[in-house]
């Protein structure tokens, strides 16, 4: 079986743990790797040898810091199918779904291969009579990301490469049910040539994210995760002086107006609910229906659904894929079993189905809950699953409302075709990541990426203009020659 | 079997490009007029860089938000039954090379107009465009 070992200075090399945890396929519900649980001596190990390289790094000019993230650009274009298909093997997720990731990960290097003009900082003469100013952006030492299981490529190139870019060195921690897929990514940077020490990684769970949280040698952490360990991390890095993004949960609006054009609605509303099995900080959670929208809507909707074809996501004709773990299977069945407690009406059920040659993985069919009160647990929780909870308001209002007493402000979306009606949306709702006649609000690279209220905990989201400020100093140099 | 998928889409056309560019070989060895033959290879080239940049297309284009699932678009109507008659004809060869050029030209068209990426649907278009002249040149050609 085989056993992935962290990568630390250019070198692979294990664990000294004896604690290992098991990799499962969710399309076959069988084990496939194991993973050493690191500990805060291997996290130790990682910062050693990235500050170690820290100096010369920081020195190399920003544009020979691009150059190596354009061949490594090209590196990940070569091996972009197998990254795509290691993550199907792992996560789960259908194969266009993984190639989408794969594709946003690239782009995020493509984008950081812009430091040269992301970077630099800005001047004023004359600050006072014969006085000059400049504020000029320094790297800072050794930052971390501690990554979720959802997008396994994805996720950590959202921080990592501005952050190399910068001039920083780096420490990825994987999530521990997905570790293959950044391991086969690292392959392609050491056969790319990529400077050793300059990027890292430790996989393992608690003791090596407390490892990272508590190290006085790394400046800043990037998290994505649930809100409770969100909260956590936000915390743990005040408490020692680290800067931090924390990324939380979600529990997304998508409103349908009346005056929408719902057949040309239907395909994206369906992505935005089951793209990804639901396993997503973007999908959609809460269908909310506006007047008239409600009957076309729910019919619609419900066929397309129920033609949805599950399997496993190597299968190019499959449209959504297992959900990542056992565990999580079961929880989300548990928020069913909630649902129809709490007096829902369980439209479309999707527990049970069966994907033949697959008896053993981790499937939820679509399921669709009618009659939903705001107040019950499955409109409030994220179920972070293929669950719609279908609720019907009468007008706009209304529904804007629901958004606002949600804990959550990560992304809401609307279908319409009024332009008042969509202003008055985005003015109004307090989610960060707004998507008007599309259902996943992703920001491309250029953009910021994160949410509000308890969907993020810090200043400043991932990748998008404001990054390079996260991952540096700025001096403010103050100058007199006269 | 319904395309249903992005991903299906282009494993399809990848495939049968593929498949065309195989049966443009044999055509080839088969073809006695020079004229014919000639068009022939260009048309095994041709195949071999449609691959290529059906592969690139497909991993450049793939946006993950608007992954959208498609109807209406059937692989069984673009099966072709790929029969050379024995002893053959040049105009047995020409008959067949137009059926295939034909037959990629209807998917792309159909095609260009189910899949949800408007990027891929106008590269989609760009090869109906070569089909079409394909088979003007292919008309031309004089058989015995």
């Amino acid at each position: 079986m085989e056993r992935v070992k962290n990568y630390i200075n250019g070198e692979w090399v294990g664990s000294d743990t004896k604690e290992y945890g098991d990799v499962w396929c969710p399309a076959t519900g069988e084990k496939i790797a194991e993973v050493p649980f690191s500990s805060a001596a291997d996290v130790d190990k990682a910062v050693v040898a990235a500050n170690a390289v820290f100096e010369d790094w920081r020195c190399t000019p920003p544009l020979t810091r691009a150059r190596y993230l354009f061949k490594l650009k090209n590196c990940f274009e070569d091996a972009f199918e197998d990254i795509s298909r290691t993550l199907v093997t792992e996560e789960g997720k259908t194969i266009d779904e993984a190639r989408g990731e794969v594709r946003r990960m690239i782009e995020n290097v493509e984008h950081a291969t812009g430091i040269t003009t992301l970077m630099p900082g800005y001047n004023l003469e004359d600050i006072a009579t014969g006085i000059d100013c400049t504020a000029e952006r320094q790297p800072l030492g050794v930052f971390g990301a501690i990554v979720p299981f959802n997008f396994p490529a994805m996720v950590p190139w959202w921080f990592l490469p501005y952050a190399v870019a910068a001039g920083n060195t780096f420490i990825v921690k994987p999530s521990e049910q997905v570790p293959m897929t950044q391991t086969r990514i690292f392959q392609v940077l050491e056969e790319c040539g990529f400077p050793e020490g300059v990027i890292n990684m430790v996989h393992g769970a608690k003791d090596a994210v407390n490892g990272m949280l508590y190290h006085p040698g790394i400046k800043g952490i990037s998290f994505v995760g649930q809100t409770s360990t969100a909260r956590y991390i936000y915390k743990a890095c005040g408490e020692t002086g680290k800067r931090v993004q924390a990324l939380g949960g979600a529990k997304n609006f998508v409103v349908v107006m009346p005056d929408a054009e719902l057949d040309r609605s239907i395909p994206s509303l369906i992505t935005s609910f089951y793209g990804c099995a639901g396993e997503r900080c973007l999908s959609g959670s809460v269908l909310v229906a506006v007047g008239d929208a409600y009957e076309p809507l729910k019919e619609k909707f419900m066929a397309a659904a129920k033609a949805l074809k599950v399997g496993n996501g190597l299968d190019e004709s499959v449209q959504m894929g297992p959900v990542a773990s056992k565990p999580h299977m079961q929880k989300i069945l548990g928020y069913i079993e909630k649902g129809i407690q709490e007096g829902a009406k369980l439209i479309l059920d999707g527990r049970n189905v069966k994907v033949e040659g697959y008896e053993k993985g981790y499937y939820i069919g679509p399921t669709i809950f009618d009659d939903v009160h705001p107040d019950m647990t499955i409109a409030r929780e994220e179920i972070f699953g293929p669950v719609v909870s279908l609720i019907h308001v009468k007008d706009l209002n209304e529904a804007i409302a629901l958004t606002r007493k949600s804990r959550y402000g990560n992304a809401a979306c609307l279908y319409t075709t009024n332009g008042k009606t969509a202003r008055e949306f985005k003015y109004r709702v307090p989610a960060s990541m707004i998507g008007i006649n599309l259902g996943v609000a992703a920001p491309m690279s250029f953009f910021p990426f994160g949410g509000a209220r308890d969907s993020f905990f810090g200043d400043i989201k991932g990748h998008g203009k404001e990054i390079v400020q996260f991952f540096t100093d700025t001096k403010v140099v103050i100058q007199r020659w006269t | 079997m319904a395309l249903t998928t992005f991903g299906a889409i282009m494993a399809f056309a990848a495939d049968m490009v593929t498949q065309s560019g195989e049966y443009y070989k044999t055509l080839a060895s088969l073809a006695a007029g020079a004229a014919l033959k000639e068009n022939l290879e260009d048309l095994v080239r041709e195949q071999v860089k449609s691959r290529v940049r059906i592969e690139e297309t497909r991993r450049m284009n793939v946006t993950e938000m608007i992954l959208e699932p498609v109807a209406g678009l059937l692989q069984e109507v673009y099966e072709i039954e790929f029969k050379i008659p024995d002893p053959s004809a040049d105009a047995d060869v020409l008959r067949l090379a137009i059926a295939l050029e034909e037959r990629e030209k209807r998917f792309f068209l159909d095609a260009s107009a189910k899949v949800p990426l408007p990027e891929v649907a106008r590269f989609f278009r760009k090869i109906v465009e070569k089909k079409e002249k394909n088979l003007s040149r292919l008309a031309s050609i004089h058989v015995d």
